[in-house]
């Protein structure tokens, strides 16, 4: 903790400057932005979030970023998508190649609906935000590889990943597929819908690279021991 | 024995003169008269001024003594006593705000550095706190951990140590006759945090590294998960400090009313460069008007009208209130902060304690204090490098 209560909550730099580091004390916490959580009385709640409600009414919070508001609409998850998305701090470009996207998908599923048959109907998915989450589920890998070195050789180690290098990962390859392999005619908003619709259903490119990742993890098993954390 | 230097004692071993009785003066006298007849050189030996200089560095902060720092406070008192009649006020109600008014008033300063513009305050803030000279006229200390170097730290270990020692004997006494219960008599603390290692290290006027703090407060830990530890409950709470609900630093604007009795309130926001004020009436319409014009108008971006409901979606009001906002500086993103943050807090005086604490925990009345970085030299922006050569 810093020198004092009073100086923990002005805008703080730091004494040795990391390469990261926030205009925030560490002291401060986040933000929590849905309206639910505010909305459950004390019965329902386990002593760990009673333990976090009680940290939160005597710690400072940090502001809510521009991106965020408590609307239903507002999902986390595009949110991120639509940032890996931008490039020189476009948003506004970036959010309408998205909500492009979505409407393309929804044209295309509806389309398709009204196409077929009465028994294939209700297995045609028309939300393009279940859509959207179920494609990036699909993409994520499972296992990452690592480069370790060891005894002058560097090895690709398999080893575990965490949930956010997971979605890191498949929005990172969403992203990179649609920029460079389509043609110069092409949008990136109907690329983008038609890797989403292929990931969707597990064919396209993503996935085949997210198989490709997972071969060779299998293939490099033997190595799994030089993994030390 | 005369006080001698080193050559004239050599003298004095090599011929013998430690009798109670001898002097110098046998040496020196001729020898003729019966002495030894040494000549005693005394050279003016030339010596550089670098030996002369003192070393001011080992000498270590300056000590004060008790009765100078006695002087200034008196000193002090009468100062203000003079100040107040100086500036026309009653010499006995002079509070320290009203000297720092005065000084400030009588010699303004224009320096950036406050600490360099002229003050007057009490010595105790002045003089740092020193500890008073800890031997005796025989030169032995008084404390019994002196020659540890961290007396006071030591001790307090000590002591503590002390404390666990004694609950477990308590606890022994009572297994012994059967009453002996393993979560019974907590040390329950409140909301309160322990002494920062600034606050402990002000606490025993001694300075201590960050591991000796880190084995204080593991002790301390481990004295409160013991059972029976509740004895020891106001020895704990010395060190620890009270830490109250952030909810209650919020600055809550008066709700008035104006002429056709509509309710409304007033508040102003400010991020990065923007700066804005907001007037919040409780009419009912839901009318945003932003330096006269339309919010639709103003800002054509969805994420910044998204910004604007924020604070009123949140708590579900978005129909209720009219709103009358100015903004002005910084970009499209840093106005809609800046409003957003002006109508959170003109909401607070719409509603409840409660409410304005959700609204604080979902991080809507913290001004964000992120700011442009600035451009450093030796570096293309605030952290692109210049393109690295290698030749």
């Amino acid at each position: 903790m810093a020198a004092s209560i009073s100086g923990l909550l002005k805008p703080w730099t730091p004494r040795v400057f990391l390469v990261r580091w926030s205009r925030y004390n560490p002291y401060y916490l986040e933000p929590e932005v849905s309206k639910e959580a505010y909305s459950q009385p004390e019965t329902e709640l386990s002593a760990e979030e009673k333990e976090q409600r009680e940290l939160k009414a005597l710690r400072p919070i940090k502001a809510a970023t521009s991106g965020v508001t408590s609307s239903v609409f507002d999902d986390p998850v595009i949110s991120k998508f639509i940032n890996m998305m931008m490039k020189h701090g476009n948003k506004v470009l970036a959010r309408e190649i998205m909500t492009q996207t979505l409407e393309n998908i929804k044209k295309k599923q509806v389309e398709k609906y009204h196409k077929a048959s009465e028994g294939e109907r209700e297995a045609i998915e028309c939300n393009p935000y279940t859509i959207f989450h179920q494609a990036l589920e699909n993409c994520k890998p499972v296992v990452g590889l690592a480069s370790i070195q060891k005894g002058g050789k560097y090895y690709q180690v398999p080893i575990p990943l965490t949930d956010n290098r997971r979605r890191f990962l498949a929005m990172k390859w969403m992203i990179t597929e649609c920029q460079d392999n389509k043609h110069r005619r092409t949008h990136m908003y109907e690329k983008l819908s038609q890797e989403l619709l292929a990931a969707f259903g597990k064919e396209g490119n993503v996935i085949k690279k997210k198989y490709e990742l997972h071969k060779m993890a299998e293939a490099n098993r033997a190595y799994a021991h030089y993994r030390w954390w | 024995m005369e006080a001698t230097n080193i050559k004239t004692r050599k003298l004095r071993t090599m011929y013998g003169g430690f009798h109670p009785n001898s002097s110098n003066m046998r040496l020196y006298a001729k020898r003729k008269e019966g002495a030894q007849g040494l000549v005693l050189l005394s050279r003016q030996v030339c010596v550089s001024s670098a030996l002369c200089r003192k070393n001011l560095a080992a000498a270590g902060p300056e000590k004060f003594t008790l009765e100078y720092i006695q002087k200034q406070v008196e000193e002090y008192e009468i100062g203000k006593r003079h100040l107040a009649n100086m500036m026309g006020e009653d010499p006995e109600n002079f509070t320290q705000e009203d000297i720092d008014k005065s000084i400030a008033y009588l010699f303004p300063s224009g320096l950036f550095e406050k600490r360099a513009r002229p003050l007057m305050k009490h010595p105790d803030e002045i003089f740092p706190k020193q500890r008073a000279v800890q031997w005796g006229a025989d030169g032995r200390p008084f404390h019994f951990l002196f020659y540890t170097g961290k007396q006071s730290y030591y001790s307090l270990m000590h002591d503590l140590y002390g404390k666990i020692l004694k609950i477990e004997k308590h606890q022994d006494r009572l297994r012994a006759k059967g009453l002996f219960s393993q979560d019974a008599q907590l040390i329950s603390l409140g909301p309160s945090r322990w002494l920062t290692k600034e606050e402990l290290e002000l606490l025993l006027v001694e300075t201590i590294s960050t591991h000796d703090y880190d084995r204080f407060i593991k002790l301390m830990e481990r004295m409160l998960v013991m059972p029976y530890s509740s004895t020891e409950e106001e020895f704990v709470q010395r060190y620890r400090r009270q830490l109250e609900a952030q909810s209650m630093k919020q600055m809550v604007p008066p709700l008035e009313k104006d002429e056709n009795g509509v309710a409304f309130s007033t508040a102003e926001g400010r991020r990065k460069t923007s700066d804005s004020s907001v007037i919040l009436r409780d009419c009912g319409s839901g009318h945003i008007t932003i330096n006269g014009q339309d919010y639709l108008q103003y800002f054509p971006v969805l994420q910044d009208r998204e910004q604007l409901m924020f604070p009123l979606q949140f708590m579900g009001v978005l129909g209720r209130f009219n709103l009358e906002c100015t903004v002005s500086g910084g970009g499209r993103s840093s106005q809609a902060g800046a409003l957003r943050l002006a109508i959170s807090r003109a909401l607070l005086s719409f509603l409840s304690e409660g409410d304005g604490e959700a609204m604080r925990q979902a991080g809507l009345l913290t001004p964000d204090p992120r700011v442009r970085e600035r451009k450093k030299p030796g570096q293309e922006g605030a952290r692109r490098k210049f393109t690295w050569k290698k030749r």
